[in-house]
Formats: C-alpha cells, structure tokens, sequence
C-alpha cells in the first residue's frame, strides 16, 4: 500500500517536471535541428547557432541587452546597496513603511511598470520640449534639442528602476544580521564612515550584494514587458527582437537564442545558489564554535593585498569607461536611419552593404502587425523615419496625414520600378511611396490528403474536407475568401454581400470543416502534415516547401487578395536624406534581387524581376524553376484576377468586427 | 587623584520629546576607573556615547583635556570602545581585529605585529592570533574586544556592560582581570554597568544615575554607606528604607521611637528617610528588642537567612545567620553606626518596603540577565 503510493508520487513528480521542462528541451533540441522547421527532424546541425552570430539583428540587441542589463546592475548595485544602508539606519517606526513601499515594484505587474514609466517619460519629454521652446526662443547662445525620444536612456532608468528593489530585498536581511555595532566599533577605531563602509559593512554585506547583482543583472537580460514600453523604437533588447522575430515564425534561430538565453540565465541562478549555500555553510561552521587547529602558533605576518583591490577597481574602471565609451561609439554622431518593418524581411547583408557604402548606421526594427504599427506611430512612441506598411494601411496614413512627399528626384531607383506597381489605388498619384515587395493570399495545400487538384475557394468551404481545413485567422481575409468565392469584390460595401460571405462561413463552421484558426502556427501544421488545406502567403508557402515537398499553393480561379508593401516616411522623421538613401538604395536592382531571394516575395523592379531566373541559376547552378517563379512573382494574367485591399469605411469596419466576433464564438 | 581629563557640562539629550539625559554635569580624572552605574534607560549608555563621540548633545558642552569636542567624530577621538556585544569583526581573525585600528591609521607593519603580539600577551590570548572570531568562546571574545581597543593606546577605554553576556563565574574572573589591566596600562576607564556588585567591586568612582540624572557620585565605599537618597540606597545592596523624624543631631524617631545615629546637620524634627541595611540588624529576644516584631518568611540563602519581619504593618529583610521560624516573634537592635539618615527626595515611600518581598527580589535577580533591553532602550 505504502509503496503504491510512493510509485504514484513518483509518477507525479516526474509528469510535473515533464511538464516543467518538456517545452524547453523540445526548443534545445530544435535549436540543433538542420532543416528550418520546429517539426521535422533532419538530424543533427550547428548551423543556427553560426547564423545566429551572423545575424546582424540579433547580434545588436544581444549587444544592447548586455549594455543594458551590466549598466543597469553596476548602477542599481551601489544604489541600492546605500539606499539599503539608508533605510537600515532608519528609526523602526519609518523604516518598516519604507521597506514595504521599496518592495512593491518587485511583485508589481511588469506590464503596469511598463506602461508607468512609459507615461512618465512621456510626460517629461512633453515638459522639457515647451522648456526648450521657450528656452530657444528667450536665447540664441545654446540651442536646446525640443524633441526628446524614448531610447537607450529611458531603457537604461527603466532597467535601473526595477532593478533597485531586488538590490536592497537582498541586501537588507544581511543588514539585520549584522551587528548594528559593528559600524560604531570601526569608527570608534579610527575608520570615516565611507572607511567602515568599504572595511566592515561591505565584507559582511556582500553576499547580499552579490546576490543582489546577480538577480538585478538576470532580471534585466530577462524583461520583455518594461524595456517594450521605455526602449523607444531606435533601441530593442534580446527579448524585444525574439518578440519581433516570432510575427511570422519561429526560426531556429530563436530556438538556439533561446538555448543560449536558458544556458545563461540558468548558470547564474546557480551561481547565486550556490554562494549562498557556501555562504550559510561557512555560517553553520561558525556557528558550531569548533575551535580550528592551530596549525601555526608562532605569528604567522598577515599578507595584505591593497594592490589586489586597486587592480580589481581599476579593471571596473577601465571595462566600465569602454563600455560607455563603446556605447558613445555605438550612438555617436554617425547620421543614422531608423527604418520599422517586418520580422524576416530583409536580407541582413543589405543593410550591412548600405552602411558600409553610405556611411549611415541602420536601425532596423521591426512590428508585429500594421495594426500595431500604427498605433506606435499614434502614440509618438516610434521614432522611425522609415516604415513599410502594407496598401491599406497606406491610404490610412496618407488619409491621416502621417506620411510626408517624397523628393523621387533623392530616389532614382525609381524609374526601375514597373509601371504596373505604380500609382496603385492606395496612393494613386504615386506621391508617398516606392514599394518594398508584394505578394498574394491563396491555397495552400497537402496534395498527400486530398484527391483532386484544388482551383476554386470552394474547397475552404466543402464538407467533404472536414476538419481538415485551417481559416486564417483575420477578418479581413476569412471573411476576404467568402466573398471572393460569392464573386463580390473584396472592398464591397454593401452589407447584404458581407453577412451572405459571413453566413457561409458560419455554415462552414457548423458543418465542422475548420479544425482551427490560426496565423503563424501554420508553418508547423502544414509542414508536420496536420491538416490538409489551408490560406497563406505565397512567399511563406516556398519556405514550407522546403520541409515538405507534398505541399502545393493555388491562386483559386475565383481570385484573391494581392498585397504590396511599400516603404514611406513619416512627416516627422529626423533624417529625411538617409531615410531617401535608404529607399534608394533598397529599390535598386541589386537590392532588389537579393532580397528577392531571401525572402521569397515578389520585387517592383522591373530589371530585377527580368534578371531574378540568371540570378538564380549563377547561385545556385540551377535552373529556377517556373512554377516557383511563378509564385514568387505572380503573372500579370493570375494578377489580373486579384485584387488589393482598400480602407473600408468605418461602418463597414465595424460591421466585419461584430461578425468576426460572433463566428468566434 | 591626578588631574581631570573629560568634563561634561550641563549637558541634555533629547529624542523628541523625551529628555535621556538632563542637564549633566560629571568630570572624569585621568588614570581613574569610573563607572556609570543604573537601571535600563537611566542614561548611563547615552553618556559613554557623547564621550565616544557617536552622539551630540542637544544641548551642552564636552570637553577632552581641556578642548571642547563637541564635534569631534568619533575616529578623531583619542577614546576607544569596548561594546557590548563586542562587535568584532566577523571576517577578519583575532589578529587583524586587534590590527584593525593600527592599520587605519597607517602604522607600519612591523610595528602592528609588535604591538598586538603585546597587546594579545595582555589580554592572555596568545597563540590565538589566528583563529577566525566565530572559534572563541564568549570570554575569548570579550578579550579580544578589549584588545582591540587597548593596543591604539586610547587615554580613555570606554566599555558598555562589557560583561553582561558572559557567565556568573567568568564575569567574576574578568572583572580582577579589567582591574588588573586598567592598573597596568594605567588608563582610564569609563565602565558602564547595571550590576552594583560590579560597579563596587571595580571602580575607584562610582556614578550612581537614574531617570537621566546624576543621583549620587562617590567610591564605592560612600555610595554603599552613606546613599544620598532611596533611590540609591535601594539600588546599591538590599535597604529597608523608613520615615523618620529627626528630633536633634544623633537622634533619629522610627516608629515612635527614638534611636542612636551618628548623623546630624538637619532641622529639628525634620522628616527624613532612614536606610538600614538588613545585615546591620541583630537579632535578640522579643523582650530585649529595641523594636518588636513577627517573622512572615524565611529563606535560607547559604550564608545566611532572608527574615522577612512584620514591624507595626511595615515588613523589614534582615539578613542574619540565627534561624528564627515563620510566626515568631522577635526583637531586634540596631547599632548608632547601623542608621544611615537621608534627606527626603523624589524617590521617598517608593522603595525599602519588603512587604511584597518576594516579586521585588526577584526582580532584582532578573535584571542582571538582562542586558540586552538595556541597549535597545537607550538606542532608541
């Protein structure tokens, strides 16, 4: 009986620390995969951790993070050590209060933390620019910058700030243990009190400092929520990038990140674990009050080491002044271009190429989603001068008077691109922007589980293929795919055609055809073989491919929906002239190829689109294959039968949201 | 004695509004072993403090041979401390603790290994100089805190109830030992304790101090014979203290009877405290007794017996080697040299009535063992 139970917990244990640690071995073992996908095994690689360090992205923000994460620690370090010490010397009565106030920001949530700081920044930045309007105004001496923007140094204070809390939490229990006395006696012989304090109280307290450090420093390298709200657009953290690099998928790249992060922050904790535990055993041998063996009676002259101290100051010193001076090196005067786009959307030796052509530095950041996007530009949260919305989005922005003209005489790579991709409906004068890359919205599906070759939408709707069928989970484009089967245009207003497209959806839906909406999950349940059809991007349906060669993409005869993004800049950008240079240079032909190539989506340029099958054969020693070609570069003929989204008018937006919401439910 | 060191003057401490210490006035001689002598919270603790330099009075002025140092801080002081609870230093051995104050100011190393071989010589530790702090026993410590004082040659050692934390048997071995070396060094020493027994044993003066006021200032002997008020007398050893009427110069009332004193110099028939120590009274029979009365208790203490004796609803202790049993009546005599006469003060009709014997005893007993609420008290 006795011993039952004891297999029974047993079993437990081990289900609950299965169920602990199974995701993250999953992603260690992934991040040694050797094919792209988080599904399918192709044996054992190194290869993501070497693409890793050559991805320019990731490799910044690492950078960035441990810029962060070792200035805000040494800072919060001493800060918080003293205001511990401060807050020891206080009578009970205040103490006490102060103590609980200091510790709230510890269980706080991050996201209320986060959104605080935001404000308050934003809130300063607002004062100091009608000060240094004024100021600018009374004077002409010293010319004040008025327009202050979130970036390394809000990210820096933010770091700081919740930092503190777990310095003193740590450092005040060995404050209480230790005897107030202590402090007193040191002066009583001779020490000031900065004398004591590096003689008497530092010794004893250092555990807690270092432990203190050690979680500061990890819980710094660890934050998403706060530095997400005080990095401003120009900066972004290791957890910002992964976060950025996860809108369209998950690459083994962040699996091996990831591993990396999981191996750091894990040897740290240990570390703290374990000077503690040497600590508390160092405290019991004390405790037992065994008198040591006197190995030597006869005075043995103690060693002192000032000269080991001073080196280890002057190390802090010196790595402390390269850091600043790294980061001053890093910030410094080099014009500059912030440029906001999407994850895995360019090819980073492109932006290598154009800094070491031109000289700018690029700040390349990404967004998750138009939506998000314009909601960063709304609050004044981005500084960006570049962004790369997609068509509706534009006309949105243009509507709302965000987007500033651009000078096409700055941009000459613009006679390369194709009439066809220019004065589009969302910018008809062709006044706004130069496009980035476009594609198309179709079928993607696993011709292993279905019998015919898919054409129409219809097979987004037939029982036949129950439970097998994936939606996309947007209204615009569920509801995009009904109406386009119906034969309606994608941009109808007329609100009997939407609830006839919506009704079939529900039908649909009630007929149990879908097993699930789903956005970027699709890579997984398409190249693992769980489900048979599906609507995506054409561009990701090649990068599937590559993990499984069942799959097939159709633009269904009805139509469908053709997207382009296209580069802009904002009315407010800061550096207009490279933010030209940047377009220019991304919408030549030489760019243009490449990052073709990389991303697998249709270019604008006329000369790329020509030369891309010569390209490819010269790197790869292979014909391009048509079909392919075709999907990346959309025929005229197949184009002809899509169409682009336009903005909807409001009501008609409202109307897709109520719908999209009842057929969730 | 020789000549006077440190002055205290008309010096007042307050936290808020709580007055520790009130309108002081004391002067230390050079070479003299002082002791601050009090309860909990008397001020004996905030006084060594202004001396040490770790307070400020809120009001009035210290002076150090001559100089006022009112502002000095404490590491510029020619003083050294003895704390309580020793407050040595836990990451360092019992060498570099006695070095410690050597190597701030800098003496050269030689010099330092010289000095505190000497120093641990003293203090009986030698061959301890390696030990980590954490190895010694309590007395150990408390040798080597004295050490760490003593070797930066201070003129004055101060010690805060140095032995409190240790045993009945090694404070006693320790307090010949503090005698012993204060004599050697020939430094002065301002000891502060709540143990009468110690501060007797010990000091050349004692400072008897209470509700942060100086009650009475004298040796041991004079403290012990001759208290000021009853507030003294019953604090230095066991006292029944009575109302009296002085009716001439030698002639004391208790009780409606007059007894033989040698003390004089008050007005007649002036109210007075009268202080008889219980070991002063004789025991003779109820008939031949001076003043006649019952016993209620008896304790057998070793050396002698506690009698606790009803006289008139006024219960005495009298500490005598005659056994008298519970019930009994006796009577008792008192020599002239056994009455010791006070002035009425603020303390009077508060102490010397044993008629709750037994809880007032014990609380006496507890307060030896009790020296830590005596810090915090006088911290806070």
């Amino acid at each position: 009986m006795k011993k039952q139970n004891r297999v029974g917990s047993r079993l437990l244990i081990g289900l609950v620390f299965l169920f602990l640690y199974a995701p993250i071995l999953l992603l260690i073992i992934f991040s040694f995969n050797a094919g792209d996908s988080n599904v399918v095994w192709r044996g054992f690689s190194l290869d993501w951790y070497g693409k890793l360090f050559q991805n320019r992205l990731i490799m910044e923000s690492v950078y960035m993070t441990l810029l962060v994460s070792i200035l805000a620690t040494v800072i919060s370090t001493v800060a918080g050590t003293f205001a511990a010490i401060g807050l020891f010397g206080l009578k009970r009565r205040w103490r006490n209060p102060l103590m609980t106030v200091s510790n709230i920001p510890t269980v706080n949530a991050d996201i209320v933390t986060g959104v605080s700081l935001c404000l308050l920044f934003g809130a300063c930045f607002m004062t100091w620019g009608r000060f240094a309007a004024w100021f600018n105004d009374v004077q002409s001496v010293v010319e004040l910058p008025e327009r202050l923007t979130m970036g390394f140094v809000t990210l820096l204070l933010a770091h700081i700030a919740f930092d503190i809390p777990y310095v003193i939490l740590n450092v005040a229990p060995k404050l209480r243990q230790m005897d107030k006395n202590l402090i007193d006696a040191a002066q009583d012989l001779g020490c000031t009190w900065m004398q004591a304090f590096w003689k008497v109280i530092l010794p004893e307290i250092k555990p807690g400092v270092v432990s203190g450090a050690l979680i500061a420093f990890t819980m710094s390298v660890d934050d998403f929520v706060i530095s997400y709200f005080t990095a401003g657009s120009s900066t972004s953290t290791l957890a910002m990038a992964i976060y950025g690099m996860t809108k369209k998928r998950v690459s083994p790249e962040i699996n091996a990140v990831s591993t990396l992060l999981f191996i750091t922050v894990l040897v740290l904790l240990i570390l703290s674990n374990v000077l503690e535990a040497r600590q508390e055993k160092l405290a019991e041998r004390r405790a037992e009050m065994k008198p040591m063996p006197q190995r030597r009676p006869i005075l043995p002259p103690v060693v002192r080491r000032p000269w080991f101290r001073r080196t280890v100051a002057g190390v802090c010193a010196c790595s402390l002044v390269l850091v600043v001076g790294a980061l001053a090196a890093a910030t410094g005067s080099r014009p500059v271009v912030n440029v906001c786009s999407w994850g895995e959307y360019i090819d980073e030796d492109l932006i290598t190429q154009f800094e070491e052509e031109t000289g700018i530095r690029v700040n390349y950041q990404t967004a998750e989603s138009n939506e998000t996007l314009y909601s960063l530009l709304k609050s004044g949260g981005g500084d960006y001068d570049v962004v790369v919305p997609s068509d509706y989005m534009i006309s949105q922005l243009i509507e709302e008077d965000m987007l500033a003209e651009l000078d096409y005489d700055q941009i000459p790579n613009f006679s390369l691109i194709d009439p066809q991709f220019r004065n589009l409906p969302y910018d008809p004068e062709n006044k706004y922007t130069v496009p980035y890359a476009w594609g198309t919205v179709g079928i993607i599906y696993n011709s292993t589980m279905v019998d015919e070759e898919i054409t129409s939408w219809s097979a987004m709707f037939d029982p036949k293929y129950a439970g097998k069928v994936m939606l996309i989970n947007n209204s615009r484009d569920a509801l995009g795919i009904a109406l386009k089967y119906l034969g309606y245009s994608l941009n109808t207003t007329d609100e009997g055609e939407i609830r006839e497209a919506y009704q079939l959806l529900v039908d649909a839906t009630d007929g149990g055809v879908y097993a699930g909406k789903i956005m970027d999950e699709v890579f997984q349940v398409m190249e693992g073989g769980n489900a048979a059809i599906a609507t995506y991007y054409a561009g990701d349906y090649l990068t599937m491919l590559e993990n499984n060669e069942d799959l097939r993409f159709v633009i269904p005869e009805e139509g469908s929906n053709w997207f382009v993004d296209a580069m802009c800049i904002l009315k407010d950008a800061r550096h207009p002239a490279e933010a030209h240079a940047w377009i220019n240079f991304m919408a030549s032909t030489d760019a243009a190829l490449a990052n073709m190539d990389y991303i697998w989506y249709g270019t604008a340029n006329s000369e790329a689109i020509a030369q891309y099958p010569d390209y490819y054969l010269e790197n790869y020693g292979e014909e391009l294959d048509q079909e392919t070609f075709d999907i990346i570069q959309t025929p005229p003929e197949v184009l002809e039968r899509c169409e682009m989204y336009l903005v909807l008018p409001k009501e008609t937006r409202e109307l897709y949201k109520s719908l999209w919401i009842k057929l969730g439910v | 004695m020789s000549k006077e060191l440190i002055r205290l003057s008309d010096c007042v401490v307050k936290f808020d509004d709580e007055i520790i210490l009130d309108h002081l006035n004391l002067y230390i001689n050079d070479k003299e072993f002082l002791t601050l002598l009090g309860p909990s919270g008397c001020g004996k603790t905030t006084t060594l403090r202004i001396i040490g330099g770790f307070l400020s009075p809120t009001s009035g002025d210290v002076f150090f041979d001559g100089q006022r140092c009112n502002d000095v801080p404490p590491h510029k002081r020619q003083v050294n401390t003895v704390f309580q609870k020793y407050a040595l230093f836990p990451h360092l051995n019992v060498f570099e603790n006695v070095a410690f104050g050597l190597r701030i100011a800098k003496v050269p190393d030689g010099e330092v290994t010289q000095r505190v071989m000497e120093m641990l010589e003293v203090v009986n530790l030698k061959g301890f100089e390696r030990r980590p702090i954490s190895a010694l026993s309590g007395g150990q410590q408390q040798r080597v805190a004295i050490a760490r004082a003593l070797v930066n040659r201070p003129k004055v050692l101060l010690l805060d109830e140095p032995l409190g934390a240790l045993d009945m048997r090694l404070r006693k071995d320790m307090q010949s030992e503090l005698k012993r070396i204060q004599q050697e060094l020939e430094i002065t020493f301002v000891y502060v304790t709540h143990d009468q027994e110690e501060a007797l044993a010990m000091s050349d003066t004692v400072v008897v101090m209470d509700g942060g006021l100086i009650q009475q200032i004298g040796t041991p002997e004079d403290i012990y014979n001759e208290p000021k008020n009853a507030f003294v007398a019953d604090f230095i050893g066991e006292s029944n203290i009575l109302d009296g009427i002085m009716r001439a110069d030698g002639v004391v009332e208790i009780f409606n009877r007059r007894f033989q004193c040698l003390d004089g110099g008050f007005a007649k028939d002036e109210p007075v405290d009268v202080v008889i120590r219980p070991e002063d009274v004789d025991i003779v029979p109820e008939t031949e007794g001076q003043l006649r009365g019952t016993v209620t208790q008896v304790t057998f203490k070793g050396v002698h017996y506690d009698t606790i004796v009803d006289f008139y609803g006024f219960k005495w202790l009298i500490q005598t080697t005659d056994y008298c049993p519970v019930d009994s009546r006796i009577g008792i005599k008192i020599d002239p040299d056994g009455i010791h006469v006070m002035k009425k003060s603020a303390y009077s009709g508060m102490f010397g009535d044993y008629s709750s014997y037994s809880e007032e005893y014990d609380e006496i007993g507890d307060a030896s063992l009790a020296p830590d609420e005596e810090g915090s008290g006088d911290e806070e």
